[in-house]
């Protein structure tokens, strides 16, 4: 310690200050997470301010879950974000400010372990815990004891049908929305008004997806033959004089037209990721390919995807982890009532409604490691980019 | 400067976008954060409810005619209670529900008397269609509500084998146990195990019914068919008139889409074997391929599926919601009906019927025989087996104090529902219930009309079967079988017996 002092003599008065303020703040941020963690604790600390303030009337009436419910409500958001962000950054300055303390040599090894340390902490219980105790719950039947039935289930044929769905998924919902997205970034590069072609394209991402299936409900819209049409596309269909079809309901057609509103949700972050990358290939080189005589079409193909390959797999990447989660659409269209099942819905039917907890841990792990070579191919991806 | 322009004018629609996004989800705790109070009683002196007072209060004769039973009402808690001296004022009581809207305000009156009289503190929180999961959350989070409503007696018992539940036969002692058992003959059962009961039976429905327009009938000179034979009768002849008999859907509401199906089966094996073969087909006896199962199947589909009994057949079944499936009934104000009868429980009307689901408010539309949409039994077949289709909600209790036992009881009682059953209007499952107290009110006469006429009570089948058929695969299923218009009988019926768990 003697050396440390002498060593940081100049620094040492304001880190004083910093570590009794962190201090202090430490213990107030113990007392925000005794409140937090009172299931009335928003109610209990508004009723004592009532009570310093002589609000007796007012105190009791939030005692007994009547009165400001919703102040208490607010005072207690208004804590939760003091105590998640003050005590971050408390964390992060009372700890920088002690490591400061250290001899140099031992400080710069300590240093980043403190950084990194409260991460890789909160990443143990919210994610590694979770994903092992998912993985061995998919072992267990409802008494906890080892089984393989609920990975042997996933072999009968309601499970196969689900896979199947989700590959479908995968490929068609990918492509189709890296292909469009792709399409529509080259093409508009080349039009005026080129930002409002794109917020069209673009607006539907600010949509969320069950908002959009709900609207797309809508278009898919069935009546009998006898009644009038108020679906879009059963309107159109039917003035050609077709029989009405039920798009969204009958196998298997639903499933193209869940996908659609998918691609019609993503090819606008695709194009406007695409668009970014395409204006950052140099002037020079797309003049030097068309010098070279290269036609549109090889100078799309042969020049420009291959110099923005890097965003093409990012953004196919995060696509397909899209794809693969995928759940709102179909649980909004009918719940995967029409042999339209994917993995995400399943799971979280076995889960709530089958209580199948077994069953729906296994489905997760499917999950879990299907999203895995997309996850490993997208760091490579980095790492690549990283190095270039 | 174009470009600027457009990109300003487009983050101006995303801005908008977002407020009004935010907009809605920042309303809406207000109402969420003010409902309690409504159940909250007032500390006001309960004198009209002191327990001396309270005469046998099946005839609610005196002015202020609590809902409390009398005391000694048998359980020992709700005694205590009901006491002068109220001895658990200002405690809490915590109690889950799906019941909101209409079943939310009848659950507040029910309990709002008791809650004046012991001083008990009781916060509902109605949650709506989502309460099934966030009760799970809770109870698997280690925070259960104290008491909460459950459907599914399946779900009943999954709870009480993880031991996630209070027996309350051991929380009411053995003489309260006796009398919940002689109170609830035909449901008590349903979520018991030896001794052991899991949940208070509460809210029943009855399922045997069909919804039809009277003066339609009248003028047209229908007569409401008793038989299956004057059903079929009655819908050749609409089909002949050119109109379709049926109005009938498959979805809704939100993803729960095929019990009107499974119902419809349901009824027709009640209607036509002994109710011994429902039971054996829930636990699984006799499969989905059974002849008799097959038998019901058939049947249903003989009259859903045939060319015009439905406008736009099977497809039409699956495809259309719930909501607004009778809606071609009020055609020209019920005078040109596009369709003529619906089966559906007591609950689809008024909340469901054009006008007020639009509108809100009250419908224009009078229910009862002589009004404008009546209720008939569903037509007999067998003359032997006239069974009825039931379905209860149940109370679970998930915390034991003295309080949450005090509840727990009175909610048994026969007063336990009677704010509910005299005000919005709800079947008690409790054979105590004096039948004077559905006099005033049509759609539970005629409920209650058709449960004593029946000769046996079916509790409804899917409910009862492990949840991933009842669920699950009988529903998947029956929309399969609804949208080949009954092409595919057996292989469905195949497909959904190899799902059953092993």
């Amino acid at each position: 310690m003697a050396v440390d002092r002498a060593q940081g003599s100049g620094s040492y008065g304001s880190s004083r200050i910093v570590l009794v303020g962190s201090l202090v703040g430490l213990a107030l941020a113990a007392i925000g997470v005794t409140v937090l963690i009172d299931r009335e604790g928003g109610q209990k600390l508004l009723a004592s301010i009532y009570d310093l303030l002589g609000n007796a009337a007012g105190a009791e009436a939030l005692r007994n879950g009547q009165g400001d419910q919703f102040f208490a409500k607010l005072l207690l958001a208004a804590i939760a974000l003091l105590v998640g962000v003050g005590g971050i950054w408390l964390l992060f300055t009372g700890a920088s400010s002690l490591v400061e303390r250290l001899r140099p040599g031992v400080r710069d090894r300590v240093l980043p372990l403190v950084f990194i340390t409260p991460a890789v902490l909160l990443l143990a219980i919210y994610l590694v815990y979770p994903a092992v105790r998912t993985v061995i719950g998919s072992f267990q039947d409802e008494a906890g004891a080892f089984t393989l039935a609920n990975w042997e289930s996933l072999a009968t044929p309601p499970f196969v049908e689900i896979l199947r769905n989700n590959l479908l998924w995968l490929l068609i919902g990918t492509t189709g929305s890296v292909g469009l997205g792709l399409l529509t970034a080259a093409l508009f590069d080349r039009i005026r008004r080129e930002s409002l072609a794109k917020v069209f394209v673009f607006l539907p991402l600010a949509i969320s997806l069950v908002g959009a299936t709900v609207i797309w409900k809508f278009v898919y819209a069935w009546q009998p033959a006898s009644q009038p049409q108020y679906g879009l596309l059963n309107a159109i269909w039917t003035a050609f004089g077709f029989q009405p079809i039920p798009w969204a309901t009958q196998f298997p057609i639903n499933l193209p037209a869940e996908m659609v509103i998918l691609i019609w949700l993503q090819t606008g972050f695709a194009m406007v990721v695409f668009s970014a990358a395409i204006k950052g290939v140099s002037a020079e080189i797309i003049e030097a390919a068309r010098l070279d005589g290269a036609s549109e079409r090889q100078l799309f193909l042969k020049v420009i995807v291959p110099m923005i390959r890097g965003t093409i797999i990012t953004v196919t990447t995060t696509i397909a982890i899209v794809t693969l989660k995928i759940f709102d659409i179909v649980m909004s269209i009918s719940g995967g009532r029409n042999h339209d099942d994917v993995v995400a819905v399943r799971m979280f039917a076995e889960m709530f409604q089958f209580f199948n907890d077994g069953r729906a841990a296994a489905l997760a792990t499917v999950l879990f490691i299907a999203v895995l070579p997309v996850m490993i191919v997208n760091l490579r991806n980095f790492r690549r980019q990283a190095a270039m | 400067m174009a470009r600027n322009r457009w990109t300003t004018s487009a983050l101006a629609v995303v801005v908008v976008m977002l407020v009004s996004a935010c907009g809605s989800t920042s309303t809406s705790p207000a109402p969420s954060a003010a409902a309690p109070s409504a159940a909250a009683p007032s500390a006001a002196a309960p004198s009209a409810a002191a327990p001396s007072a309270a005469a046998p209060s099946a005839a609610p004769s005196a002015a202020p005619a609590a809902n409390l039973p009398a005391v000694p009402t048998g359980y020992t808690e709700l005694d205590k209670a009901l006491g002068a001296d109220m001895p658990y004022k200002g405690k809490k009581v915590s109690i889950q529900t799906q019941w909101t809207g209409g079943e939310g305000d009848g659950f507040a009156a029910a309990i709002a008397d008791f809650a004046k009289a012991t001083g008990i503190n009781i916060q509902v929180d109605s949650i709506g269609s989502s309460h099934e999961t966030v009760l799970k959350t809770r109870i698997e989070g280690g925070s259960p509500p104290d008491m909460a409503a459950l459907a599914q007696p399946t779900a009943v018992l999954a709870y009480a084998k993880q031991g996630k539940l209070k027996d309350i036969a051991a929380l009411v002692g053995p003489a309260g146990a006796a009398k919940l058992k002689a109170e609830f003959p035909s449901t008590i059962g349903l979520t018991s195990e030896g001794d052991k009961i899991w949940s208070i039976p509460t809210k029943a429905d009855v399922k045997s019914m069909i919804w039809y327009p009277p003066k339609a009938f009248a003028a047209k000179g229908y007569k409401v068919p008793k038989t299956w034979d004057e059903l079929v009768a009655l819908a050749d002849k609409i089909v002949a008139d050119g109109s379709h008999p049926f109005c009938s859907s498959a979805g809704g509401p939100g993803t729960a889409t095929g019990w009107q199906l499974t119902d419809w089966i349901e009824e027709i094996l009640l209607k036509t074997e002994d109710p011994q073969v429902t039971q054996d087909w829930i636990s699984h006896k006799i499969g989905f391929t059974d002849p008799k199962i097959k038998a019901a199947f058939d049947r249903v589909g003989s009259l859903l599926f045939k060319e015009g009994y439905v406008d736009g057949g099977g497809q039409a079944i699956v495809n259309a919601d719930m909501k607004v499936v009778m809606d071609p009934m009020f055609n020209q104000d019920l005078a040109a009906p596009g369709c003529w009868m619906q089966k559906i429980p007591v609950w689809y009307g008024p909340d469901f019927f054009p006008d007020k689901r639009v509108n809100g408010g009250d419908s224009k539309y009078v229910i009862g025989d002589d009004g404008d949409i009546a209720i008939m039994p569903f037509p007999t077949i067998s003359d032997t087996f006239k069974g009825a289709e039931g379905s209860a909600d149940s109370f679970l209790v998930l915390n034991d104090r003295p309080e949450v036992r005090a509840l727990a009881e009175f909610l048994a009682t026969p007063e336990g529902l009677a704010g509910w059953i005299k005000g919005v209007g709800v079947l008690s499952p409790n054979v105590k219930v004096p039948s004077d107290w559905y006099a005033g009110n049509y759609k539970l006469k005629v409920a209650n009309d058709i449960a004593s006429g029946a000769t046996a009570i079916g509790f409804d089948a899917s409910d009862l079967m492990p949840p991933s058929v009842g669920g699950g695969s009988f529903w998947t299923g029956i929309s399969d079988w609804a949208n080949s218009n009954g092409t595919n009988t057996d292989s469905v019926l195949q497909a959904i017996d190899a799902s059953w768990p092993k």
